[in-house]
């Protein structure tokens, strides 16, 4: 009897050390996530959003985000409060050690520019289409505002958005104005600027900024991802502690 | 204590990261070695090509001054050596300078050239190159000045007898 209760007794304290590796493990990993990928993938978005490359020599070409991208990034975080996708009281509060609110917020500063860049990225430099996005996008946020989200259905919503705004930009658009297109697409290029009198004008870029951007927005749509599966493993791991509570009660 | 290092550790990197996404976008380079080259300026370890340098002072001897500039230009592609900009700025004052008239164009860059060259030097340079005749920045943007400005006394014939310094 003493030997089998030993034996349980063993178990148990196998059990109970894998559990706390286990958790050890997944808050180390909760970390690295929190304060390397996130704000990482998010400055690398900051910093990728911006960059064009010129056609004629190959040149980097840096453009800061204009005032509209950082308005709309504005509405965009608000989109993340009320869509859930970001907490506030979870990320920032009074009870938290300070450097844990100081991580969060700088998280949240690099998310904010990456919006911004990840705008700037799919909108045309000048022009009358600059403005025309920029009103869409404008439309498009502010509508959202006042409608139902949850942070999966905001992602998918965010996806079809920013892919719209990259396939009119850089498929549509660039072929448009290309120059080594046929007679065919240097008439309808010709014909778009004349019935617009010159205000369609867009300036012209190297094909890799289209791979650029293709990159810079799936590394945002991978970050906005990571914020969603961090939230969840918060969710569950709260969750998993409620639970022993209540069967300790 | 672990989870408090990853913390502090991620927070500094990434603050380096982010003050490298503001330099890249302050000082726009076109290329990496553009990157590369400004990398060097910012950690203090850039240094002219000296080989390049010399080369150019021998054709701005010969009087070549195109050629010394497209020299100088490679010898110092941040544009961040002070000597080398006088160079430079000299190169455009002896190739505008006239008996008759002055390049104004030419005067304008040679004027950037010496601004820059001023604006780089921690202390007022001062060139001791016996075929100079102006061995000071100050003295060669006096120079510069007084020769794109416009007067009667640009209408005097006795104007021709001066000579280039």
């Amino acid at each position: 009897m003493s030997e089998e209760l030993e034996k349980t007794s063993d178990d148990l304290t196998i059990a109970t050390a894998r559990e706390v590796v286990a958790v050890d493990n997944r808050s180390r990993n909760q970390a690295l996530v929190s304060y390397w990928a996130l704000p990482t993938t998010f400055l690398t978005v900051a910093l990728l959003g911006g960059l064009r490359v010129g056609v004629d020599d190959s040149a980097f070409i840096f453009f800061a985000p204009p005032l509209i991208t950082l308005v709309l990034a504005v509405l965009l975080m608000l989109l993340f409060v009320r869509g859930g996708l970001v907490e506030l009281r979870l990320w920032i509060a009074a009870n938290h050690p300070p450097l844990r609110n100081v991580s969060h917020i700088w998280v949240l500063l690099t998310l904010f520019f990456a919006s911004a860049q990840a705008f700037n990225s799919v909108l045309p430099e000048r022009g009358l289409l600059h403005w025309l996005f920029s009103f869409f996008f404008l439309w498009t946020l502010w509508n959202n505002q006042f409608s139902s989200f949850d942070a999966r259905r905001l992602l998918r919503s965010l996806v079809v958005l920013f892919g719209t705004a990259f396939v009119l930009k850089h498929l549509l658009l660039a072929s448009l104005y290309a120059s080594g297109g046929g007679w065919l697409q240097r008439v309808a290029g010709a014909l778009v600027q004349g019935v617009s009198l010159g205000t369609l004008d867009a300036p012209m870029f190297a094909p890799a900024t289209g791979y650029i951007s293709f990159f810079t927005l799936g590394l945002y749509i991978a970050g906005l991802m990571l914020v969603a599966n961090s939230k969840q493993q918060t969710a569950n791991s709260r969750q998993g502690i409620q639970n022993v509570a209540a069967s300790d009660c | 204590m672990r989870q408090k290092l990853i913390q502090i550790l991620g927070l500094g990197f990434t603050a380096l990261y982010a003050l490298a996404i503001v330099w890249l976008y302050a000082t726009e380079p076109r290329s990496f070695k553009e990157v590369a080259t400004g990398a060097q300026v910012a950690a203090g370890t850039y240094q002219v090509d000296q080989k390049r340098f010399d080369a150019a002072l021998e054709l701005f001897r010969r009087e070549q001054f195109r050629a010394a500039r497209t020299e100088w230009k490679s010898a110092d592609p941040a544009q961040s050596d002070p000597t080398t900009q006088f160079y430079i700025a000299y190169s455009f004052y002896r190739e505008g300078w006239g008996r008759v008239y002055y390049d104004q164009d030419l005067f304008k860059q040679s004027l950037e050239a010496v601004n820059r060259a001023i604006t780089l030097a921690p202390e007022p340079i001062s060139v001791p190159d016996q075929n100079l005749q102006l061995h000071t920045a100050a003295e060669l943007k006096t120079e510069l000045e007084q020769g794109m400005e416009r007067n009667w006394g640009d209408l005097n014939p006795l104007k021709v007898m001066r000579q280039r310094k």
